[in-house]
């Protein structure tokens, strides 16, 4: 018994150790590191001096980091829930589709998600270019002048928006097909026999055992579009004004032009508790449940 | 059994070690590019290019080389690629001619460099010598991060420059960095046969604002913007600081950098100018490119573009078709009193890292490349097609028996019309300039003139106090 147990041990170790080893060196050293050094003015060519809190109190006093938070919030917000909703229909009309249709079908709506957000983001620089852009081809075709969709504060969120529901749409779309066909069938003919209409079905079977995928996406949503940022960077540039600066563009420009870094990463760190406190609300407004088998 | 255990802990340790062996192999190298359109805010480059283009050394492996010789690192930014291919030539030159110093040119895109360049700060791998504009020249030296140059170079080789550059270079009574060129931010460029089109005489460039704002009227038409300026706040950052001398006579800050100084009719006129053109419609609603690529005028697609004076080299290069009707003059000014400052001197100088093991060798290369025989520099001067300026008499001087030069019709109106009357490039920390350009990009998108500038004041004021700026001016 006893050598059972140590040769588990053992290889439970040799199995963890990788990944053990790989999150020490680049997640909990840096992780560390960064609080220390938020309190200094980090400087690489003199004596790094400590500051206390106000590395702190500079980013939470800017008026610009606050707007970027904001503007990391509703760019989540409009692309979450339209991201959710398309992949949700888009789902269950593959699930209805013959098994080689379904397939071509998948394959196609996975092609955006191993494409760079670089990449995206450049095609759709040519769509939304000022002259000859396709968007602006289209709207000419209904007689409207060309629009700035890029230069213009109201249009420039919603046009970085377009390309993120394009990117994360097809790994949206798979997992939900994986969830739904999760559900088991019999499910569904218990409740035909039931006389139940597909409204009822969709209300009282899908979306109730839909939850746990639900709670999954929208967390992960929420928190990569917040930290959104190459589609801003290479899109608009933060610009018009700041109304598409999301909170790493914010930090990444800080990076770049400030002479000391302690602020960059002082906002690096309170990006990371806004993030965090969002992913708790979600989980505590959509409990996690153990799926009940049947 | 007692053997057994120890030897599987000791394959344990050898997996672990060579993990980590292999993770830290990985994280050497980590040498990331991303590649992005909009150039990068701060630097008011000559045409940053963005191009695909990582990095690439120029040199050849060093081979055969004697114990003692020593391999610095030099990074330059990537301008346009008549510049690459000077410093790459003259650097090959540079290690043909001596045997002690070998040096490794890397070309780095100016949107990558500020993240490269702090990643290897703070790995304390920074490179020996490297490109610096004269705008961060103070910055850096007040933070140690470059050399002083007075010990390491031949003195008299500073008296060479022109009493205005050598101004640029000087922090207190010390030479940081030896400049390579000066180029005016702020040229008026026009397609003369669309003005004979319009009506307008081609060699009657405008001289006031108001002029540029009815030309630019009279020449907009399908496909033509008649007028392009910068239009984000980034680009208006560091493009607009000449027309803030032309109409305010001064800066945003005062010169001790103790408060903002916005509120005046000077900069209203500046602002109420920039958000005309921009709401007039003779400007694209959304830029074409950013303000230092004038490749939409060579394309044709504007009739009148302000860019710097580099915007030459590239209708020289890329546009020779063209060339004959493209008309050149200063930037019109507030008052038609072409006397008034348009532009800042931009420009680029080299500079030695101030943690450089090997300084002394990395000064004997600027010598060689920026301040030895005057024929390198025309070599430089020459492929840009005279867009750029030199910081040096003894250049000018050697440049005057040369008769392209001599005789180069746009060499000459920028020497005599618009870079004796530009000013210095400020040296305040960059998020000044941002506050107050974000003041002219609202106002060009509708925000009151008076609201847009009250809220710079108040930006730059916050900024002042938070920053302890007040008094802190090093020069």
């Amino acid at each position: 018994m006893k050598k059972n147990w140590s040769q588990d041990n053992l290889s439970a170790y040799v199995l963890l150790s990788p990944i053990l080893i790989l999150l020490t060196i680049f997640v909990v050293i840096p992780f560390f590191y960064a609080i220390r050094v938020s309190f200094y003015d980090w400087s690489f060519y003199q004596e790094s001096t400590f500051v206390g809190f106000r590395n702190f109190y500079m980013v939470i006093t800017d008026r610009l980091f606050g707007e970027a938070v904001m503007v990391g919030l509703k760019f989540a917000l409009m692309v979450v829930p339209s991201t959710l909703i398309l992949a949700f229909l888009f789902a269950n009309i593959v699930k209805g589709l013959g098994s080689r249709m379904a397939s071509f079908v998948k394959t196609s709506v996975y092609i955006p998600t191993i494409i760079s957000g670089i990449v995206a983001s450049v095609i759709f620089v040519f769509i939304f270019d000022y002259v000859g852009g396709l968007a602006n081809y289209v709207i000419g075709l209904f007689g409207y002048e060309p629009k700035g969709w890029l230069a213009d504060v109201s249009t420039a969120l919603p046009s970085i928006v377009a390309p993120a529901i394009w990117l994360g749409f097809g790994l949206t779309a798979l997992i939900m097909l994986a969830g739904l066909l999760d559900i088991p069938e019999n499910y569904y003919e218990a409740a035909d026999l039931e006389g139940a209409g597909a409204f009822a079905k969709m209300r009282y079977i899908t979306i109730p055992l839909m939850r746990n995928i639900f709670l999954f996406l929208m967390v992960t949503g929420f928190t990569a579009n917040i930290s959104q940022f190459e589609l801003s960077l290479v899109m608009t540039n933060g610009g018009p004004l700041s109304v598409t600066t999301t909170p790493n563009l914010y930090i990444f420009n800080h990076f770049r032009n400030d002479v000391m870094v302690g602020n960059s990463i002082a906002a690096s760190l309170l990006l990371f508790l806004v993030l965090g406190s969002i992913s708790a609300i979600i989980f505590k407004v959509l409990n996690s449940e153990k799926a009940v088998d049947g | 059994m007692q053997a057994k255990k120890k030897m599987s802990w000791t394959a344990l340790l050898s997996i672990l070690v060579i993990l980590a062996l292999a993770v830290t192999g990985c994280g050497g190298s980590g040498n990331k590019n991303t590649n992005t359109s909009p150039s990068s805010s701060s630097s008011p480059s000559s045409s940053p290019s963005s191009s695909g283009e990582s990095s690439e050394s120029a040199s050849e492996t060093p081979s055969s080389a004697p114990a003692e010789k020593v391999t610095l690192e030099f990074w330059a930014n990537k301008f346009e690629p008549t510049t690459d291919a000077w410093f790459k030539k003259w650097v090959g030159e540079f290690n043909k001619s001596q045997e002690n110093i070998e040096i490794k040119l890397t070309i780095v895109p100016g949107d990558a460099w500020d993240q490269k360049m702090k990643a290897a700060q703070a790995a304390g791998k920074a490179p020996d010598i490297r490109t610096l504009d004269y705008g961060k020249i103070a910055n850096n030296a007040k933070l140690g991060a470059i050399l002083p140059l007075n010990d390491l170079m031949d003195p008299t080789l500073f008296d060479d420059l022109y009493d205005n550059v050598k101004d640029f270079v000087t922090v207190g009574d010390k030479y940081y960095a030896y400049p390579k060129l000066v180029e005016p931010s702020t040229v008026l460029y026009y397609r003369k046969d669309l003005f004979k089109e319009a009506g307008l005489d081609p060699e009657k460039p405008p001289t006031t604002w108001a002029e540029v704002l009815e030309y630019g009227k009279k020449l907009t038409k399908k496909g033509v913007f008649g007028f392009s300026t910068a239009q984000n706040a980034g680009d208006l950052g560091w493009s607009s600081w000449g027309l803030q001398y032309n109409s305010a006579g001064h800066l945003p800050v005062t010169d001790d950098w103790s408060k903002a100084d916005v509120m005046n009719d000077g900069y209203k006129a500046l602002l109420n100018f920039y958000a005309t053109a921009y709401q007039s419609g003779i400007m694209p609603k959304q830029q074409l490119s950013g303000y230092a690529d004038a490749t939409p005028f060579g394309q044709g697609k504007v009739a009148m573009i302000v860019s710097g004076s580099w915007a030459m080299g590239l209708f020289r290069n890329d546009f020779k078709d063209k060339l004959a009707n493209i008309g050149v003059a200063p930037m019109a000014t507030i008052d038609g009193d072409q006397t008034k400052p348009t532009a800042t001197l931009g420009g680029w100088t080299l500079a030695i890292d101030g943690k450089s093991k090997h300084a002394q060798q990395a000064a004997d290369f600027i010598s060689y490349l920026l301040a030895g025989d005057p024929k390198i520099m025309i070599d430089f001067f020459k492929t840009s097609g005279f867009s750029k300026f030199s910081p040096r008499k003894s250049v000018d001087e050697a440049m005057k028996a040369d008769p392209d030069a001599s005789k180069d019709a746009f060499r000459n109106m920028v020497a005599e019309k618009i870079i004796p009357y530009s000013k210095a490039e400020p040296i305040y920390p960059w998020d000044i300039s941002f506050a107050f350009s974000t003041a002219i990009e609202s106002a060009m998108k509708g925000t009151s003139v008076d609201k847009a500038l009250a809220k710079a004041e108040k930006d730059i004021n916050d900024f002042i106090t938070k920053s302890n700026l007040a008094g802190t001016n090093p020069k």
